[in-house]
């Protein structure tokens, strides 16, 4: 029966695989965000601010990329040189860094000649101080998929926590669990989140302000885990099993540990990864609004807040929005991976 | 009780936390401490939480909010002017959305398993992977394109979009059910056209269901539109908010979340009379 589903390729669960080949990319993305991109997040490049995407040709079989020069300074505009194409070499040598923290490298996956007044090669062209908008999107991709998933288990660990123990506090207990968890549920959680941002000082340099948005999702994002975990243990308490198990002397703890949180972590695993999104989207709301991560660093919220200067956006539509393609990209990944669990669950 | 929790939670918390407005006055050199301890003091900031809450918990209950730091003006008008914008956007994209998700979900039963439904489908899917941050921003750029001048509307379908999705489920769901119930087995037997069975007896079953989906949405609807008025400029509540953020205005931070926690107790109270009204069933077993 199980041979028969796993060779029917009209059932393939499509949502599933595309979702994960999607966030594995975002991931791949993250974790090599510092070979991938040619120049530094920071690093500004002040003849080009403003700059449109680079253009992109082939000369006797060789990629090259076409030089630009800015006719009007005061728009900003651009034109290409042609008098200045510039070889696009692979595994060139470009700033240091260390891969995972740990390996110090200074390869990267494509670059130009590395001279002063070299060609650059901006493949989403350049914000207003001339810093590279791919090299900006990939640090900032990086930035929250270390940030949102870290927020996304605390957040988890703590709504199970609080759920686990109001699923076996007493009546008065519960109740008052509940409360504060209905609460926290009906209100809007971007109000909440705000409101909580003013507990941290306004300006913050990036590691402490990662902690920070670490610390601000945990403490308001556990309360849809926790009234799913105390449903859940509630319901699983009342089984056989768990019977059988108090019969034949298992400790309380044993029991929850080995037989009632393995039985329910399924649901709250669906539950923990609708939370991530959620957060990547908190992030960036709180970075266009100028309180999450702040300049210089680069976030997808504090990129965006550049597309708010409507003659830019005007010119160059699609570039100032990829900070949204990719926040959008993500969502619909977890989305897919979310949708392909359950169908999975459900033809099980 | 939600607004008693809420605020009460907010306030020990920012307490906690520790800062204030004149905080920030302490890296300026000109700002001596006596200075900012007689600020301190003539806000009542040197008085220990508990009597500060309690205090301004009885001003909340006559109506007073306090002074908000950054305006010098009553917080309780100030939210109350900039409320009005927030809820007209939200009503009107809440229509927007129910409006739209009717006309969607009719169509997915009227010609369920047909082409159409499956686009349905995947249009909903992509647009409820939509942020309001991204719609936010597209509608401006389609704004800013066909030099629209009053964003209102664009604003609020931004808001909606996301919405959409969640209520076609809904609807989708409980039209399905009404579907198979006996007083649609009798309207077909009557001879009438799928449609006007759809739109005259189905419909009538389903919405009870959904109506509280509509009361539980407001408190979406408040969050996103803090990003949805950054965008484009609204003078709403979640702008407000964000101002008071960035200025630490703690009196208007709690003004906000009072208000909040009404629209959105409101909001249930209002998704649950319309279900007494609604079903006839409902109400004779309340009053019995």
């Amino acid at each position: 029966m199980s041979i028969d589903r796993s060779i029917d390729l009209h059932r393939r669960n499509w949502p599933l695989i595309i979702g994960t080949a999607m966030l594995g990319v975002f991931i791949l993305t993250a974790i090599f965000a510092d070979l991938i991109a040619p120049y530094d997040a920071g690093e500004q490049s002040r003849r080009e601010p403003a700059a449109p995407a680079a253009t992109i040709a082939f000369a006797d079989g060789h990629p090259i990329v076409k030089g630009v020069r800015m006719t009007d300074p005061i728009s900003r505009t651009y034109e290409i040189d042609e008098t200045r194409p510039a070889e696009i070499r692979f595994f060139t040598r470009g700033y240091h860094y260390r891969l995972l923290g740990v390996l110090p490298l200074d390869v990267h996956l494509f670059g130009t000649e590395n001279a002063d007044d070299a060609v650059r090669i901006n493949l989403l062209g350049t914000d207003d101080l001339g810093r590279d908008r791919f090299s900006r999107l990939l640090a900032a991709i990086r930035f929250s998929l270390i940030v949102c998933p870290l927020g996304a288990l605390l957040a988890s660990v703590l709504g199970v926590l609080i759920g686990t123990a109001s699923g076996y506090a007493g009546h008065l207990a519960d109740t008052a669990i509940m409360g504060v968890t209905d609460a926290v549920i009906s209100l809007p959680s971007l109000i909440i989140i705000l409101a909580a941002r003013v507990a941290f000082p306004l300006e913050l340099p990036p590691l402490t302000a990662a902690a920070m948005l670490i610390t601000i999702f945990t403490l308001t994002g556990w309360a849809e885990m926790a009234r799913l975990a105390r449903g859940l243990v509630r319901k699983t308490r009342g089984t056989d099993y768990i019977a059988a198990a108090k019969v034949s002397g298992v400790r309380p703890a044993g029991i929850l540990f080995r037989h009632i949180l393995p039985n329910i972590a399924r649901p709250l695993i669906t539950q923990a990864t609708l939370i991530l999104p959620a957060f990547l989207l908190a992030e960036a709301a709180l970075s266009y609004l100028g309180v999450g991560l702040q300049e210089p660093a680069a976030s997808l919220g504090n990129m965006l807040s550049s597309a708010g200067d409507i003659d830019q956006l005007k010119q160059h539509p699609l570039l100032l929005l990829s900070p949204a393609i990719a926040i959008a990209l993500f969502v619909l990944a977890v989305r897919l991976l979310n949708m392909g669990i359950k169908e999975k669950d459900a033809s099980n | 009780m939600l607004i008693l929790l809420t605020t009460a939670v907010t306030f020990f918390l920012l307490a906690a936390a520790g800062g204030d407005a004149f905080s920030s006055l302490r890296d300026n050199p000109q700002v001596s401490e006596r200075t900012i301890e007689q600020l301190r003091k003539s806000y009542g900031l040197d008085r220990p939480v508990s009597t500060r809450y309690l205090s301004w918990l009885g001003g909340a209950l006559t109506a007073d909010l306090g002074e908000s730091f950054y305006f010098k003006t009553p917080v309780s008008s100030l939210v109350a002017s900039r409320f009005a914008a927030t809820a007209l956007m939200s009503l009107a994209a809440l229509a927007f959305a129910v409006a739209i998700a009717l006309v969607l979900s009719f169509l997915q039963v009227r010609y369920r398993s047909s082409l159409l439904a499956k686009l349905i489908e995947g249009v909903v899917l992509i647009s409820a992977s939509m942020p309001r941050i991204v719609l936010g921003l597209a509608g401006l750029l389609i704004a800013v394109t066909l030099a629209v001048t009053s964003t209102f509307w664009i604003a609020a379908v931004a808001l909606a979009v996301p919405l959409i999705a969640a209520f076609l489920a809904q609807f989708h769901d409980s039209l399905v059910v009404a579907m198979s119930e006996d007083y649609v087995r009798t309207a077909r037997a009557k001879g009438l056209t799928e449609t006007a069975v759809i739109l005259r007896h189905a419909f009538r079953g389903a919405i009870n269901p959904s109506l509280t989906l509509l009361g539980v949405s407001l408190g979406g609807l408040l969050g996103g539109s803090v990003i949805v008025e950054a965008i484009f400029g609204i003078q709403g509540i979640g702008s407000l908010m964000v101002l008071a953020v960035r200025n630490r205005d703690i009196p208007l931070i709690m003004g906000i979340m009072v208000i909040t926690s009404l629209a959105v107790w409101a909001g249930n109270a209002i998704a649950e009379a319309l279900q007494l009204l609604n079903d006839r069933r409902l109400r004779t077993a309340e009053t019995e």
